[in-house]
């Protein structure tokens, strides 16, 4: 028989090895060298839309993110910065776009209309900055970073070679 | 080879041998289907004789029994099935040419106390250049657009002379329960050959739709659909228009030149319901509309598809929505485009400023499964074509203006103190699948890494045609009671505010979004995850994305027996309904 202790600890590496419950809309973001005791996680709602779903024009799904974000040092602790911006970067990385401010607490920023994104979390130099130039200390992946490819799927059927 | 791909190559092989094969359909070639580079994505562009593809999506130049996206091939496991349950098509052989040519909708303008008749008959519809045997009410796709006036009731008498039993479904009404027009619940159906009589109360302005509540996979499919508009008599109601255009949104899935059969005892297509790929616009592919400088129009937006959700825009021209399904919203707002559901209705107004040609285009990011990306689609449905002739008279300034709408806001706000309570009722949509291919088992418990919210297209077409209602069964889920379906037996006292959580379960074997109809009453959307709706509308249809938690508040006030079902219509087929019982009560 294991003690309450023991069975808090099973409990805490069941809940380690089995992770978060991960829905289609969260975003687990993780802490960089700059902040390594910053945690925290955003989840994608659709921005406000007559239709209940946002899209663009050309049917890209524009996204509001909560962004809850705990432990983040103050900015000037990492250099002349004044404030947390959140970041949308397109996963080629050549398009970062301004979502907001970011602080400890949830903060809701927005909107991204980028299919396949990363979100970052970045100290800058104020709370007004549209480039993005300072350390991040949090970044993450859209959902749809995992959509996979199956063009091999043909591997299933007709045999596949270690 | 290792030993597991072994194992499923000899479980594939076995799988096919045990289902019925098209011995007509040449075998696949093995071999890696090669993405296509980007082409002319409308898919009603003109087309050589025998292309069958996707929309946006060329031939395989390949004989298949469905078209498959560009680029793409049967799945080798799937290759030689066909889906079990045998096939329908209309008419039973008859000959097209035997049949009276399908006529555009006619306006019927009709008073309260009026009496009309409505006849579901054979039609030959010709659609690019192929005629097919299909369906339409008075002889005419859309049926005859029914002009009522707030608060009349009119008498329908509807006459079945299809080959299949029907009724008519009055969508959006809040009408007596007994005209609800749903066979099992409010009357038999209706047997080819016979009628029945509907009366048919309008209380709220605005636009409806109506068609058949048997076999919508077949009969709403094929032509039996039409709208009414109800008027108010505020001549004000909505933002002055020049015009009014009513548009019915629809597709049709066809081969070369052929229709592609329907299930013969239940729908196929289960999984994600029929998507075709040609796009119509009240019944045909190239809707095109002559404007002046200027003008702003009232578009009246019906999506009629079985499956599809659409995002649609006028070539950039500005546009602001007005009402939804049941109401005005309590503002106006401009928009870029118009998402509609199965089912929903949306009115706006475009203004067309300069003169010039403005597409009127459904653009959507398709997922690519082969690829792992997502693929811009624009098929373009019409053309509105806008000459310099100014436009008198000239609303540009009260289309510049963005209106509140105060009574409906009034009206809302009888309903606020129940936002925040706690749900009353909470509905899980799930699925479940039994004797599918194999082919499609592996496949879909290997794409689980990312759902997208809404599929806009149908990705996976072969998968999806070799789904049944007899091996699918989509669920509704009370989560108090464990009941699935027409299991559940809610029943709610007349009067009372009803608040329904709906959860879009992203585990489920099949995760896809859900537009949910509820029959007989209106309904506001409170919240979606959490986040509480701003503008707020009446509806009764309301789109459920993958993953999305959504409370509606039900107006309970019409008493009866009334649907809450997914509007796909072979989700509809294939099980995914319940009734809420409204019973009658003192009104609250």
């Amino acid at each position: 028989m294991i003690g309450r202790l023991g069975a808090v600890a099973l409990g805490a590496a069941l809940l380690a090895l089995s992770g978060p419950d991960i829905g289609p809309y969260d975003v687990p973001l993780y802490a960089t060298a700059s902040a390594p005791a910053a945690k925290g996680r955003a989840r994608l709602v659709f921005a406000e839309s007559p239709f209940g779903i946002a899209v663009t024009a050309d049917g890209h799904a524009r996204y509001d993110a909560q962004i809850t974000a705990a432990g983040l040092p103050a900015p000037s602790s990492l250099g002349a910065y004044r404030a947390y911006v959140a970041w949308a970067v397109s996963s080629d990385l050549t398009r970062w776009q301004r979502l907001g401010v970011v602080t400890n607490g949830t903060s809701t920023v927005g909107a991204v209309a980028m299919d396949k994104f990363l979100l970052v979390i970045a100290a800058e130099q104020d709370s007004t900055v549209a480039t993005h130039r300072g350390p991040s200390v949090l970044h993450g992946s859209s959902p749809s970073t995992f959509l996979q490819s199956f063009q091999a799927h043909t591997a299933f059927f007709h045999g596949v070679t270690d | 080879m290792c030993t597991t791909a072994a194992l499923l190559v000899a479980a594939v092989a076995a799988t096919g041998s045990a289902q019925q094969h098209d011995t007509t359909m040449p075998a696949m070639p093995p071999g890696m289907p090669m993405p296509a580079p980007p082409a002319d994505t409308s898919p009603n562009a003109k087309e050589p004789a025998g292309a069958m593809h996707m929309p946006g999506m060329a031939s395989n130049d390949m004989a298949m029994p469905i078209p498959m996206p560009k680029g793409m091939v049967m799945m080798p496991g799937l290759v030689g099935l066909t889906p079990p349950g045998g096939t329908f098509l209309p008419g039973a052989g008859v000959n097209a040419a035997s049949l009276p040519d399908v006529r555009p909708s006619e306006v019927v303008r009709v008073k309260d106390g009026d009496t009309l008749d409505l006849s579901a008959t054979l039609v030959r519809r010709t659609i690019a250049g192929h005629p097919y045997v299909m369906y339409g009410f008075n002889g005419q796709v859309p049926g005859p657009l029914l002009r009522v006036p707030q608060n009349a009731t009119i008498t329908v008498r509807f006459h079945n002379r299809i080959d299949l039993p029907s009724s008519i479904h009055w969508h959006g009404v809040r009408l007596d329960n007994r005209f609800d027009g749903v066979p099992g619940i409010t009357q038999q159906p209706v047997a080819p050959g016979d009628s029945f009589v509907y009366h048919v109360h309008f209380p709220d302005a605005g636009v409806y739709w109506y068609h058949p509540h048997v076999r919508e996979d077949v009969e709403q499919a094929l032509g039996l659909f039409g709208n009414m508009i109800v008027d108010s008599p505020d001549s004000a109601y909505y933002s002055p228009a020049n015009r009014e255009q009513v548009l019915i949104l629809d597709d049709l899935l066809v081969n070369a030149d052929t229709l592609i059969p329907y299930g013969k005892t239940g729908p196929d297509f289960a999984l994600m319901g029929r998507v075709g790929n040609l796009l119509l616009v009240n019944g045909e592919p190239h809707y095109s509309l002559a404007a002046h400088r200027g003008e702003v129009i009232r578009f009246y937006l019906t999506n009629a598809a079985s499956s599809r959700t659409y995002n649609v825009s006028f070539g950039g021209a500005p546009m602001k929505v007005l009402a939804s399904d049941v109401s005005r919203f309590e503002h106006e707002e401009r928009v870029p485009s118009v998402i509609l559901a199965p089912a929903e209705r949306y009115i706006v107004e475009v203004r067309f400023d300069r003169p010039g040609r403005y597409a009127l285009v459904n653009a959507v990011q398709a997922i690519n499964h082969y690829r792992g990306e997502f693929d811009g689609e624009v098929d373009t449905l019409g053309m509105v074509t806008v000459d310099s002739t100014a436009a008198a008279p000239d609303y540009a300034d009260a289309f510049a203006a963005l209106r509140d709408n105060a009574a409906v806001t009034r009206d809302v706000d009888r309903y606020r103190p129940y936002f925040d309570k706690p749900p009353d009722k909470r509905l899980t949509l799930t699925m479940r699948g039994s004797g599918l291919p194999l082919a499609t088992v592996q496949f879909m418990n290997v794409d689980t890494a990312y759902y997208a919210p809404v599929e806009w297209v149908d990705g996976m077409p072969d998968m999806n045609w070799l789904s049944t209602s007899d091996q699918v069964r989509w669920i509704l889920r009370d989560e108090a009671t464990g009941k699935e379906n027409m299991d559940i037996d809610w029943h709610v006292k007349q009067g009372s505010v009803v608040k329904l959580e709906l959860f879009n379960d992203p585990k489920s074997f099949h995760p896809m979004q859900h537009p949910i109809h509820l029959h007989g009453q209106r309904m506001l959307v409170v919240a979606r995850d959490g986040v509480r709706t701003k503008n707020l509308v009446w509806k009764d249809t309301v789109l459920i994305p993958v993953g999305s938690t959504v409370d509606v508040l039900i107006d309970a006030s019409n008493p009866g027996t009334w649907m809450l079902h997914c509007h796909i219509a072979e989700h509809l087929g294939s099980g995914m309904m319940t009734a809420l019982h409204v019973d009658p009560g003192p009104a609250r």
